[in-house]
């Protein structure tokens, strides 16, 4: 059954690949381009998972994943962040703004979506 | 992928020449943070999309530009023309690599080179070592540590599917990790009807082996550490996961325990580990073990005449040896004795060093053996396995290739002979596969050689006729099972009526005991019909020295093998002549003897006291008189000369420290040929 998911990236490239697997996977998909830029489809949507890159201009992805949790309705919806990095200190900091896990780039498809079903049902 | 990949490259034209911009406007305004900020971005969409799209060298080339920002930002590093400079060349580089694609011409490959070598450099220079900078590390080596054993304990709280959290999943990951082994424990399950599903009643206890250390662990369970109660311990440095005793272990414990005790388990794998590192030293040092004795036999090869040599002088100083001793006993000189003493200690000592170099294992003469079992068999179509205990048993060089003939002959007399058709064998109930056993062994100074069969054996009745037809005895004879045994060493002896090619008419057993004979052995047979057949060959340990009883009978000197003495007694010289049928009590027992005085016919008188010297002969023991006894003495054996060859009472001679000589006798062979005059042997 399809999810509603939100992909936040300043690079359309990548926006382009996450949103293709998504969709070929039987996804609904929502873009945006920065934080900022994506809070604007929190309201409503009813989304069931957010990806969201963490470097990004205007608002971060730390400062983005900790504006959602503040919203009620998505307290426990899962977000995972995409990074470059695999520090432990930057997934904590990005777990203590509240995010799920992580997905590490560069990525394939199949990965992907094993870690989108991990914590989506 | 490729229509992304396009568009990537649109994305990084447009990235790179935001970069260039930004690079130029911070020029003049080189403390100004955000633009910092944004180059470090800029560099970072760079490398997340070049990974993505594999761009490889992009993503490397990207990955240090992005490091020296991120020095920067950090306020690690200070921005300067230099490193404007570099970052400019770059940029331009960059903009080659999306355009010409990464495989460009050699001129690209040399500037790419050179530039990354300069940004490395930056960074080397500027860089104070600092651990907890994330950024200089490798994003993704992850520590090696040595491989150990980690206990997980895993107890998601009954929430944690709200969290988006599925506990199966972290398992999935640690599993990704290591080797794992995993219990689910079920024990809190509510009641069925009441479960409920969006609640997680279930908790694990894991088990993990891995080298990535404890902290690759933990980071599995970032996301989960406030939905769970999770504990991670290193219980062990060695991988217990392939440890059978303890996976045994940890099942029964878990199946009778809630609760994993973590210092209990920590005990448990304490003891363990002793037991496995030590099981692990005994290998290793048993494989040592096996190289060192390689390397020994084949470091050492020295032309057997050099051995020979050298045990002719080694004998020749157990000689002066001897008369030292004897010359420091009688002149009474101050302080010679100990020094005699110690000479007699070192050439004990030599002698056994170098007779020892002369002692080479049985084995050697083994495959010998192991190929006539294989190919005989095959020929007789039996089906025999050929086994051997104690071949690392060590005999004379001399010796063993003495033994080798009368060796292959038992075994093929055994082959031919004692054991049965397959079919035989399965009419009387056997296993169909027969064995023929060679077992050597210590005993003493000697050694003894078995060869045992589990064939169909030698029926004594059968011994007898033979014997009686032959006319070896006559029909009245009375003899012991061994006695009728002994009869098939007679020459000419076979029970055998059929004629075969391999083992002839059993015409051998009298050259197997002669040929054993010549190196000083014995050999026995004993046999149970439908059992088997042991023939035990009882051998020196060398031939050319013997530990000795030095005895005097007039004024000649004997030797007597010391192996064979059993006791010695002391006789009024009355009670011996007035003995009747040369039988003597003594120790409640009665003995026969032999008057050595008459059968060597020395002249002269016998002293009023005389001594008996009791050696073992067969299973009875049988005296020996003598005048006197010397005492012990180690001869070193002499060969006799032709004249004497014939005679076979006398093994050979020795010089006594005195430089007089001593006969060596052999008593089994003088008892075996002067019995019957004197005495009646066995009865």
């Amino acid at each position: 059954m399809g999810k509603k998911i939100l992909i936040v990236d300043d690079s359309e490239s990548i926006r382009e690949v996450v949103s293709f697997t998504l969709e070929n996977a039987g996804h609904e998909v929502l873009k945006g381009v920065d934080g900022e830029d994506a809070l604007q489809y929190l309201d409503g949507s009813n989304l069931d998972l957010i990806i969201t890159d963490l470097h990004m201009p205007n608002m971060d992805g730390i400062e983005f994943i900790k504006s959602v949790r503040k919203i009620d309705e998505y307290q426990f919806v899962p977000i995972l962040f995409l990074t470059t990095e695999s520090q432990t200190a930057k997934k904590m900091e990005a777990k203590d703004a509240g995010a799920t896990g992580w997905i590490i780039k560069p990525f394939i498809p199949e990965k992907l979506l094993a870690a989108i079903n991990k914590v989506v049902r | 992928m490729e229509k992304f990949r396009e568009k990537f490259i649109e994305e990084a034209n447009d990235l790179i020449n935001e970069l260039e911009k930004l690079l130029l406007d911070i020029e003049g305004n080189q403390d100004n943070p955000d633009l910092i900020q944004q180059i470090f971005r800029v560099m970072h969409s760079l490398k997340g999309g070049s990974s993505m799209f594999g761009f490889n060298k992009m993503d490397k080339f990207t990955h240090h530009l992005e490091n020296i920002y991120d020095l920067i930002r950090n306020k690690k590093l200070k921005i300067n023309e230099e490193i404007l400079d570099i970052t400019l060349a770059s940029v331009d580089h960059l903009r080659n690599l999306v355009h010409e694609g990464e495989d460009a011409d050699t001129q690209n490959q040399e500037q790419h080179d050179l530039l990354l070598s300069k940004i490395l450099q930056l960074i080397d220079e500027n860089v104070v070592i600092d651990e907890t900078s994330p950024t200089i590390q490798e994003t993704d080596s992850r520590d090696i540590e040595d491989e150990a054993t980690y206990y997980i304990s895993f107890k998601p709280h009954a929430n944690i599917f709200k969290f988006g959290t599925n506990p199966l999943y972290l398992i999935d990951e640690l599993c990704e990790i290591g080797p794992t082994k995993v219990f689910v424990r079920t024990d809190e399950l509510p009641e069925f009807d009441t479960i409920n599903n969006t609640e997680c009643h279930l908790y694990w206890d894991i088990f993990l082996v891995t080298n990535l250390g404890i902290n690759t662990i933990g980071e599995v369970f970032i996301f989960a550490d406030e939905q769970c109660d999770l504990s991670i311990h290193k219980i062990s440095d060695i991988n217990l996961l392939e440890e059978e005793s303890f996976l045994g272990i940890i099942d029964e414990t878990i199946k009778n325990q809630k609760e994993i005790d973590i210092n209990q388990l920590k005990q448990l794998t304490n003891d363990l580990e002793k037991v496995f590192v030590k099981a692990q030293e005994d290998q290793t040092k048993q494989t040592i073990n096996f190289s060192t004795i390689d390397a020994n036999i084949s470091s050492i090869r020295v032309s057997s005449e050099k051995l020979d040599n050298l045990i002719n002088w080694v004998s020749e100083l157990v000689t002066i040896q001897a008369r030292l001793s004897l010359f420091a006993q009688e002149t009474e000189t101050n302080g010679l004795t100990p020094i005699s003493e110690e000479v007699e200690k070192i050439s004990r000592r030599l002698r056994d060093d170098v007779f020892s170099i002369r002692l080479i294992p049985i084995e050697n003469m083994i495959t010998r053996f192991q190929r006539l079992v294989r190919e005989l068999s095959q020929e007789l179509n039996k089906d025999v396995v050929f086994k051997t205990e104690g071949t690392e048993t060590e005999l004379d060089k001399n010796i063993i290739e003495a033994l080798a003939d009368p060796l292959l002959h038992i075994i093929r007399n055994s082959l031919d002979h004692g054991i049965e058709t397959t079919d035989e064998r399965q009419i009387n109930g056997k296993p169909k596969r027969a064995t023929i056993l060679l077992k050597a062994f210590y005993s003493g100074t000697n050694v003894i050689i078995q060869i045992s069969d589990d064939g169909k054996g030698i029926d004594p009745e059968k011994i007898r006729n033979q014997a009686i037809l032959k006319g070896i005895i006559t029909s009245d004879s009375e003899l012991n099972k061994k006695d009728t045994f002994d009869l098939l060493f007679q020459p000419g002896f076979s029970t055998t009526q059929k004629v075969t090619k391999v083992s002839g008419r059993g015409v051998g057993m009298d050259v197997v005991k002669r040929k054993i004979a010549e190196i000083r052995g014995e050999v026995d047979i004993d046999s149970e019909i439908n059992e088997g057949t042991t023939i035990t060959i009882r051998l020196p340990l060398t031939l050319s020295i013997i530990d000795g009883l030095l005895v005097q009978i007039g004024t000649t000197k004997f030797v007597i093998p010391l192996s064979s003495v059993y006791k010695c007694y002391e006789f009024k010289h009355e009670t011996l002549a007035n003995s009747i049928n040369n039988l003597i009590r003594t120790d409640n027992q009665e003995i026969a003897y032999l008057n050595l005085r008459e059968l060597f016919e020395i002249e002269g008188d016998a002293p009023e006291t005389e001594h008996v010297v009791a050696v073992q002969f067969g299973d009875t023991r049988i005296g020996l008189s003598v005048d006197n006894i010397i005492g012990q003495y180690q001869a070193v054996l002499k060969p006799l000369g032709k004249l004497y060859k014939k005679q076979q009472t006398i093994s050979g001679a020795t010089i006594l420290g005195d430089g007089t000589v001593a006969l060596v006798m052999d008593s089994n062979k003088l008892i075996n040929q002067f019995a019957n005059n004197q005495i009646k042997v066995g009865g």
